[in-house]
């Protein structure tokens, strides 16, 4: 039997049985292109949270008390001390020291809670935000205690409106301040707190809370970026100052968090990573699904099939014609099945992603390779031997057995 | 299979038994049947006696359980898969009582179907053979019908031309003119006179008695056993001729 004989039989065969081909198609194309929807999805919302973080400087450190996240009440451990000891470091730069005050900020008839921060100019470098209008927070404002204010977009938005925030005094607590800057929007559902959030000089705010031992936080950076060396330098610093024993190095022994945005990277990542493995697993029962169909409509046309088998076996078929024959048919289908499902997914999930970067920003369509070949290789399995194990059942029968099946 | 002097089927003691879970059948007994080239034979019976389950065995579609069936001289229980697809592709084809074509596909399809499992008939030839074999039954004005589309005698036809395709030794008729008008019936029967004429052996089922007169040769299955065979009164007179001659 020639190959072409053997390729427009399978042919023929597709087409002379087009219900049960759109049917396996359609199933393969579901299968397949759930998962790869599913997968994409996930990853492009994981690629989205990583570049998030990612516009922080990875070197960028964290210092706090353990336990600062609980609103209201002060959880403290770091001190000026330890500040100062820090300072001495040769591994670190860009020192930023924060208090952090919960008073209500007011303009006329606006009056907004933000998270203020008296800190100085450095914690605008670590966080890697600039100035939109006026100018940052200097050296001369913190020495010299002045009231003046640097905004976050958001929070200038919500005192000011459509006024111009420049030069005007606004009311924290019980001082008035000067807005000397507006900040440039961070701009992403993940750094919206940055921009609505108050800045204003440390002393200033060391005053406001009358703070003399303990500060709330500390950002810097690695002068050379080699993080861990850095952490271990602030971590054997800290437990020897707050007399921690601890050298197996385990973090739930300290009293303060120190960690840089590259480690809190690596854990948001895990996070993302496991949802999409999430979708990835539901997908997957998806694509079971789909194989389940995938595998019923190939067993359902089996009778039908089996007499064929029987009638190309009686003019003198072999086996392998058969096989052959059949391992095409299962091949076209799965395949273009695939591919359809592959496209439409691609597609789909890309006018996805155009439409989520309407709400959330830069959003990037991300897709891997693992994420296109599982699901298709997995589905052409399922379609081949589904399609072949019947066939090969029945050509391993006599001729008039398989032509008289029921 | 290389040409010699034994019969072109012979079988010895030859049974068969259907086994439907556990439970056995029995449907042919102790046949003893020699058939030579060129012979024409109608086998006759009533409903149910075995003659389908004979002439599947004898045309390679089914084997048998017990005895011996030697073609051309070889046992065909020895033979292994593709010297019984190359049989079944060059030197058998039969005619189905239930016709058994590919639906949804066009006659000319149909008639095709055994030349593209034939091994040494060239690509070239295919669609002057087809076109002749269709012709031979009468279907040229319809050969781009789909099978299903065709009348029952048509269907026959059908069958009937895509066993002639291949021009094969023997070709086995499972009631051939059983769905026919006696007009189309003389023109299958016709037809397998001439290439009976043109040396292939015929062998074929029939209840009527007028389509058995065409044959040589008429053997009598009743219940699974040969009670009559014209040729065994034949056979014995030709043998009592040779040893006069000796
Ligand atoms: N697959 C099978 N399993 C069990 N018994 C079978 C099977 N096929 C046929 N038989 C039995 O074998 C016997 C002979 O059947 P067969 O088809 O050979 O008869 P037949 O002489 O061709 O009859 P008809 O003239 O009606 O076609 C019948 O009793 C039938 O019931
Ligand atoms: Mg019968």
């Amino acid at each position: 039997m020639l190959l072409k004989d053997t390729i427009s039989a399978a042919l023929e065969g597709l087409k002379r049985s087009r219900m049960r081909s759109m049917l396996t198609t359609l199933g393969i194309v579901i299968g397949v292109g759930s998962v790869v929807l599913m997968v994409s999805i996930g990853a492009s919302f994981e690629r989205f949270i990583v570049d998030q973080v990612e516009s922080f400087s990875g070197d960028t450190f964290e210092i706090h008390a353990k336990g600062v996240q609980d609103i209201g009440k002060d959880v403290l451990s770091i001190t000026f001390g330890d500040l100062e000891a820090i300072r001495g470091l040769t591994t670190v730069k860009n020192i930023a020291p924060a208090i952090f005050l919960t008073d209500r900020a007011k303009y006329g008839r606006e009056e907004i809670a933000p998270m203020i921060l008296g800190t100085t100019k450095e914690i605008f470098y670590n966080w890697s935000m600039k100035i939109d209008e006026g100018r940052l927070l200097s050296d001369e404002d913190d020495k010299g205690a002045k009231s003046v204010v640097v905004l976050g977009s958001q929070a200038a938005e919500d005192l000011f409106q459509n006024e111009n925030p420049l030069g005007k005094r606004i009311t924290i607590g019980a001082r008035k301040f000067t807005v000397v800057g507006i900040l440039e929007t961070m701009g992403s559902p993940l750094t919206a707190e940055l921009d609505s959030m108050v800045y204003v000089p440390f002393l200033v705010a060391k005053a406001i809370k009358g703070r003399t031992t303990y500060i709330d936080y500390i950002a810097l950076q690695s002068i050379n970026g080699d993080n861990e060396l850095t952490r271990q330098d602030i971590v054997s610093l800290l437990r020897q100052r707050h007399n921690i024993d601890n050298p197996e190095d385990d973090i739930d022994k300290d009293d303060f968090y120190a960690r840089s945005m590259e480690q809190a990277m690596e854990i948001i990542e895990t996070v993302t990573m496991s949802i999409t493995l999430f979708l990835g697993l539901i997908a997957s029962i998806s694509l079971l699904v789909g194989g389940v169909g995938i595998m019923n409509i190939m067993l359902v046309s089996v009778t039908e099939r089996t007499k064929e088998i029987g009638l190309r076996k009686a003019v003198g078929a072999r086996r392998r014609d058969i096989l052959i024959q059949f391992l095409l048919e299962a091949i076209v289908l799965t395949l273009i099945g695939g591919i359809v499902g592959v496209i439409g997914a691609i597609s789909f999930g890309y006018l996805i992603s155009l439409i989520a970067s309407k709400f959330l920003g830069d959003l990037t369509y991300a897709l891997s390779v693992q994420a296109i070949i599982l699901p298709l290789v997995t589905a052409v399995a399922i379609g081949l031997i589904f399609g072949i194990y019947p066939a090969r059942k029945a050509a391993a029968l006599q001729p008039i057995e398989a032509m008289g099946y029921e | 299979m290389p040409e010699n002097d034994a019969p072109l089927i012979e079988t010895k003691n030859l049974q068969k038994s259907y086994f439907n879970e556990e439970l056995e059948t029995p449907v042919l007994f102790n046949i003893d049947l020699t058939i030579k080239k060129n012979e024409f034979v109608a086998i006759m019976g009533p409903s149910g006696s075995g003659k389908s389950t004979l002439m599947h065995i004898l045309g390679f579609l089914d084997h048998h359980t017990g005895g011996e069936y030697l073609f051309q001289g070889q046992l065909a229980h020895e033979m292994d898969e593709d010297t019984l697809s190359r049989i079944r592709a060059t030197r058998v084809s039969f005619v189905f009582q239930a016709f058994n074509l590919l639906p949804r596909a066009s006659v000319e399809q149909n008639v095709m179907l055994p030349l593209i499992y034939h091994p040494t008939i060239p690509e070239s030839e295919r669609a002057e053979r087809v076109a002749k074999a269709i012709e031979t039954v009468g279907l040229t004005h319809r050969k781009n019908n789909l099978s299903n589309q065709l009348s029952g005698g048509e269907k026959q036809r059908t069958a009937i031309a895509r066993a002639l395709v291949t021009e094969p030794d023997i070709i086995f008729a499972d009631e051939p003119t059983g769905n026919l008008d006696s007009v189309s019936g003389i023109q299958v029967m016709s037809a397998l006179q001439e290439l009976n004429e043109a040396g292939h052996t015929i062998i074929l089922v029939t209840h009527e008695k007028s389509t058995a007169e065409h044959a040589e040769r008429i053997i009598e299955l009743f219940d699974g056993r040969i009670t009559k065979d014209t040729t065994e009164f034949k056979t014995r007179k030709a043998k009592e001729e040779d040893s006069l001659q000796k």
